[in-house]
């Protein structure tokens, strides 16, 4: 006579046999990752050393308030414009055809080097040598490449900018190969 | 094939009639933005962001059919000014703090079309709506401040769903999703499928369980998340960047949570979707488009009822039976005990000492190692599934009149049915997202419905005729429609001269059922039979969906076999849109069969008297196998009575609750000398036991299930079983190699390869053809060919024709004047049987947190009776107790007590051992009681937040021309005419 039974004496472990096998389990796993502890610990003492460890066990242990703080402290006009700035010049950077610059860079690296040999000096320089230097294919050179950065500068780039609002028609995507592209130059 | 040709952009492209611009555009370069479009909803046409032009005029790409010679413009500036507009109206309405949201992975659509777009900034700002979070509901919320009024949600809820509950007020000023009349969503009809969750392009409409879990930095304070946002606002120098650092995170998030595909153990639908993990933790079930049986569709328990998985109560090891208590042992000791006691009873007893259930929840493979360890281990075919309490009936008629015991096609062809008659079957809440597909085509597509029913449930609210015949007499009204179908020349005579036997006789039987005696029986008008009959005659296409009505009376496989004849005579077999659908109640009550969990039957359903059958499988597994039939559940527990059957090891199904007339059962499992039971929990079953075995649910093995539609599915381990428990196919493994069966199975798909070398049903079923979402439905042939539809070259007899096979009215049981009030009994929605799994989720619980007496208004007044009165209820069985609910779902002295009770409200209390003549289903659905007034004032028991209080709102789908109308409306392209205009 079987009857209906609800009682479940749960397989007591004692302490004593729980404690043996969880530390079995965790030399088992130290001994697994032997190699990925030892270089754990090695990163622990130095961060010990340097006191990381406290540093960042301050900010974990009351990470809610921390980060309540951090963020209120990020959302102030002056600091969200910084990040925004930040944002800004990064994407400016990321613009700049590095190919395109690297001779406009030497070029000013051997003007530089020119003005420290030269050092102050008396000489003056009047219109006639002026003209006549244009002469100097050198200082031509370096004239001509002025005029063409200046023309460049004065190019309207409103369309391009990411600063302003834009509106639908003077959208500017950035495409695939990471040149701008705009919608009323696109057909 | 393409009927025409068009030009996009100049160049010219193949296209077809009835083919949208937008589904055109899918598969080539030129693609547009779109949002608001669901390739399972179809065109909303809220959005406004998939503008093209064709010949000149702006139009949505969604919703507009091409026509030959179309020169469609999808990339000028004007198109583009024009799908920007429409984009700019949705960021006005959803603000982006990507990163720190929890739907930021991966499939938003609105980060996505942002993207697509190239959209940096946007010209109109985001303005907060003044409406909170709507967080009423236990299982998703509504974010107003997020919803960019897209309408998905309400499409899928109007028109894919069909509860209608979810519209949006247009007329607002600023217009939000509604439920009902503009109540909390906990307190409107909202049945909580899921489906609005599910469709959401964004975070509006979420899952409570994926709220602060999914994403790294979703879990913040509310008070710190805010400033946050606002940061992320401010410092944003155009959408590229925050989209770039949200689409990392959105990686990030891949490596912790976890997408695996599974199929629901709620229903015989067999919806499958993945399922998202973090550890244990749930975070949300996802259907999928390319799931075959649902695509997006679940209901509440598929949606959001896995709790159980992780519940406490869950067994983790196995336990013996000791005194008066239950002691956790090893597997090993568990094991050894059963193998030394199964050995004992065999030694002294013989086999057929020996019983064994198998579970139609568990796996094909499980219910195939059960049966070949009944079979081929102990040497007995006493080995049954609990199919046995449902639809074994249904079986039996159909192997009767066309050969194959399953669905005749599938749920789409009962969606393109012209005419659906649902007999015995409340498939709104048995079979819902089945149901969905019916209510979607009878809303939209003009089928029609004749549903017959004692209760006024949903589906027969929407019935265009709906029957009550007196309880038990289906049969009647059937043949008298099918006699009156043959008399009037109706009858699909070539159908019949081709295709089916035994005419002649079957119509001499029908002699007896004129209308005058079908309305004598069943209380139905001849108005109303002729009604039937017409309808019937002039559909081109119709399909009958029964269930537990039907099957759950003593002529249940009557009843079913003169469903079958209607069909045949009316010639609606063997093509597309028709036939005969038992739905199938439990994931996998198909399968468990199929698989040779029968006394009777072997995989396949090939007899065990057929020598030959049973020689194929004694070389194959090297053993001898009885040649005589085993017992079935119904005969195992008389056998029990009787002394001659002493062990039993049963597995996942709680018998215990569910079988009728518990008390006789409980009774048996007392006079067992051994008795293993298998399962999650500690059931009302296990407590019996002398061996309790902690199973693992499909959420934790893999393997395969067959639904409804005869369609096996695969299912993929989402976690590691819990504690010890172990998937059932091991468990059974090891029990076999303990008495010797030297069983070598590693994997599911070690069973399934077998299986299908000798199952020929399943001859080309292997793993690799049922790969994700990938299904089969059988028969299959060796090289993997399915049968979506069945009969279409004939029927699996000799000479390939069905049968007519007369049968006749076996009246239901009379309990005796006393007992005055008819019991009707069966499904909730939202509880699975007795509730085992469903009550763990508490927010299941919390909506219909116990079972409940539907009373009619007639009977409450005659009696007495107001909602929450506690009544008992007795029959010469045994009583139960319960509060009353009045409602108008049921009539006169007929009550209605759901099944979801283990306690004093148990209905199988009640039911009676009697049990259908050719199968031993037990008649639970003849069952009469009397009732007494225990306690006149009692709580209502059903809480005010059940969906059935609510006030649904039918209309088709958004209602967008509301939209459109409002003042403050332009179609983008008009405003970009407009502007083009005034600019010269």
């Amino acid at each position: 006579m079987a009857k209906a039974i609800k009682n479940v004496h749960k397989l007591s472990v004692s302490e004593e046999e729980q404690r043996t096998k969880d530390l079995r389990e965790v030399e088992d796993a130290l001994i697994k990752n032997k190699q990925a502890i030892m270089q754990t610990l090695e990163i622990m003492n130095h961060m010990q050393d340097k006191g990381i460890l406290s540093l960042l066990n301050g900010l974990f242990g009351q990470g809610d308030k921390v980060l309540d703080i951090a963020v209120k402290a990020m959302d102030k006009p002056e600091n969200t414009n910084t990040i925004k700035n930040l944002l800004l010049l990064l994407g400016t950077l990321g613009m700049i055809n590095v190919k395109q610059l690297e001779p406009f860079l030497l070029k000013i690296d051997a003007g530089i080097a020119r003005v420290a040999e030269y050092k102050d000096t008396d000489e003056k320089t009047g219109y006639f040598d002026l003209v006549k230097s244009l002469k100097d294919p050198e200082i031509n050179r370096a004239i001509t490449i002025l005029m063409q950065f200046l023309k460049g500068m004065g190019q309207d780039t409103e369309p391009f900018e990411k600063t302003v609002q834009d509106t639908p028609k003077k959208r500017t995507n950035q495409t695939k190969d990471k040149t701008l592209e705009n919608n009323e130059k696109r057909s | 094939m393409s009927d025409f040709s068009i030009k996009i952009n100049g160049s010219e492209v193949k296209a077809n009639k009835d083919q949208t611009i937008l589904n055109l555009l899918t598969d080539r370069p030129d693609q547009v933005p779109h949002v608001c479009y669901h390739p399972s909803l179809g065109p909303i046409e809220t959005c406004d962001t998939c503008i093209v032009k064709v010949n000149g005029e702006f139009v949505r790409a969604c919703s507009t059919i091409l026509n030959d010679g179309d020169e469609v413009d999808t990339n000028s500036d004007e198109v583009k000014e024009a799908q920007v507009i429409g984009m700019d109206r949705i960021l006005l309405n959803h603000e982006l703090y990507c990163t720190v949201c929890d739907y930021n992975n991966g499939g938003c659509e609105i980060h996505n079309t942002v993207k697509e777009m190239k959209i940096n900034h946007q010209s109109i700002p985001f303005d907060h709506k003044p409406y909170e979070v709507d967080h009423s509901n236990p299982f998703y919320r509504y974010d107003p401040d997020q919803c960019i009024l897209c309408g998905r949600c309400v499409e899928a809820c109007q028109d894919v769903q069909v509860t209608e509950t979810l519209s949006i007020d247009w007329d607002r000023e600023r217009p939000r999703v509604i439920w009902d009349k503009d109540v909390p969503i906990n307190e409107s009809s909202c049945v909580s499928c899921g489906h609005c969750s599910t469709v959401c392009p964004c975070n509006a409409m979420m899952e409570k369980g994926m709220e602060g879990e999914a994403g790294y930095m979703t879990g913040i304070n509310r008070e710190t998340l805010r400033p946050m946002i606002e940061i992320t606002k401010n410092v944003e120098t155009g959408y590229g960047s925050i989209l770039a650092i949200s689409d990392m995170e959105a990686a990030m998030r891949e490596q912790r949570i976890k997408k695996t595909k599974t199929v629901c153990t709620y229903c015989g639908v067999g919806c499958s979707f993945d399922v998202w993990t973090k550890g244990r933790e749930i975070l949300k079930v996802e259907p999928q488009i390319d799931a075959p049986a649902n695509g997006i569709s679940t209901c509440v328990k598929g949606k959001f009822g896995w709790d159980f998985v992780n519940s406490e109560e869950r067994l983790t090891k196995p336990l013996i039976r000791e005194g008066d208590s239950f002691r956790e042992a090893s597997w090993e000791e568990a094991l050894n005990l059963i193998a030394s006691k199964f050995t004992e009873i065999k030694q002294k007893h013989g086999s057929q000492a020996l019983s064994f259930i198998s579970s139609s929840k568990c796996t094909n493979e499980e219910s195939y190692l059960m049966q070949k360890l009944a079979r081929g281990v102990i040497g007995t075919n006493n080995i049954d599934n609990c199919s046995r309490y449902c639809q074994t009936p249904a079986t039996m008629g159909l192997f009767r009149t066309v050969g194959h015991g399953g669905d005749s096609g599938s749920i789409k062809d009962i969606e393109k049915s012209e005419l659906i008659i649902i007999i015995g079957s409340n498939t709104a809440e048995s079979h819902p997202v089945l149901a969905t597909r019916v209510k979607r085509s009878h809303k939209l597509r003009g089928q029609k419905l004749i549903v017959a029913d004692l209760r006024k449930h949903e589906m027969a609210d929407r019935a265009d005729l709906f029957i009550q015949p007196k309880a038990g007499s289906d049969l009647v009204w059937l043949s008298a429609v099918t006699k009156y179908i043959l008399d009037q020349g109706w009858a699909d005579q070539e159908f019949l001269n081709n295709h089916v036997n035994g005419l002649e006789e079957f119509k001499q039987n029908l002699e007896k059922f004129t209308l005058e005696y079908a309305v004598e029986a069943t209380g139905l008008s001849q108005e109303t039979l002729i009604h039937i009959a017409e309808t019937i005659h002039q559909s081109k296409s119709a399909c009958v969906l029964w269930a537990m009505g039907v099957t759950q009376h003593r002529g249940g496989s009557d009843t079913s076999t003169a469903i079958s004849n209607l069909l045949l005579v009316t010639g609606n077999y063997g093509r597309p849109g028709v036939g005969s659908y038992p739905l199938r109640g439990h994931n996998n009550v198909q399968g468990a069969s199929d698989f040779g969990s029968m006394p009777d039957r072997l995989p396949s359903y090939e007899k065990v008297t057929d020598e030959k059958v049973r020689a194929k499988y004694e070389q194959a597994w090297g053993v001898k196998i009885p040649e005589e039939p085993g017992l079935n559940n119904h005969e195992m527990v008389a056998g029990i009575h009787d002394g001659h059957v002493k062990a039993m090891y049963l597995k996942g199904e709680d018998m215990g609750i569910v079988d009728s007339n518990i008390n006789y059962v409980h009774d048996a499992y007392e006079k067992l000398d051994f008795f293993v039971v298998q399962d999650l929990f500690l059931t009302i079953t296990a407590q019996f036991a002398d061996v309790v075995l902690p199973a693992s649910p499909s959420l934790e093995k893999e393997g395969t299930f067959t639904n409804t539609e005869r369609r096996i599915q695969r299912l993929y381990q989402v976690m590691e079983p819990l504690g010890d428990s172990k998937p059932d196919w091991q468990i059974i493994q090891d029990i076999a190699n303990r008495l010797g069966g030297n069983w070598n199975y590693t994997h599911p798909s070690d069973i399934m390869d077998e299986a299908a070398q000798l199952a020929p049903l399943f001859a080309g079923v292997s793993y690799e053809r049922l790969e994700g979402y990938k299904s089969l439905q059988w028969p299959v042939a060796p090289d993997g060919t399915d049968t979506p539809i069945l009969f279409t070259d004939g029927f699996p007899f000799e000479d390939r024709k069905a049968k007519l096979y007369p049968v006749d009215w076996t009246e239901p049981i009379e309990f005796g004047e006393e007992y005055d009030i008819h019991v009707n009994n069966g499904r909730l929605l939202e509880h699975f049987h007795e509730g085992n799994m469903t009550y763990k989720s508490e927010g299941i619980t919390s909506k219909t947190p116990n079972t409940f007496l539907e009373i009619s208004h007639e009977l409450a007044e005659e009696r007495g009776i107001k909602d929450g009165t506690l009544v008992r209820l007795t029959s010469p069985y045994g009583s139960v107790k319960v509060h009353c609910l009045i409602t108008d779902r049921v009539k006169g002295k007929e009550v209605y007590l759901p099944m979801n009770d283990s306690g004093e409200a148990a209905i199988n209390l009640l039911t009676s051992s009697y049990a259908d003549k050719d199968t031993d289903t037990p008649a639970y659905k003849e069952t009469s009681a009397k009732l007494e007034i225990l306690q006149e004032e009692g709580a209502n028991p059903l809480p005010k937040t059940n969906f059935r209080y609510g006030n649904p709102q039918p209309q088709i789908g958004v209602a967008v021309e509301k939209k459109w109308a409002r003042k403050d409306y332009i179609f983008p392209g008009d405003a970009v005419k407009k502007e083009r205009n005034q600019h010269g």
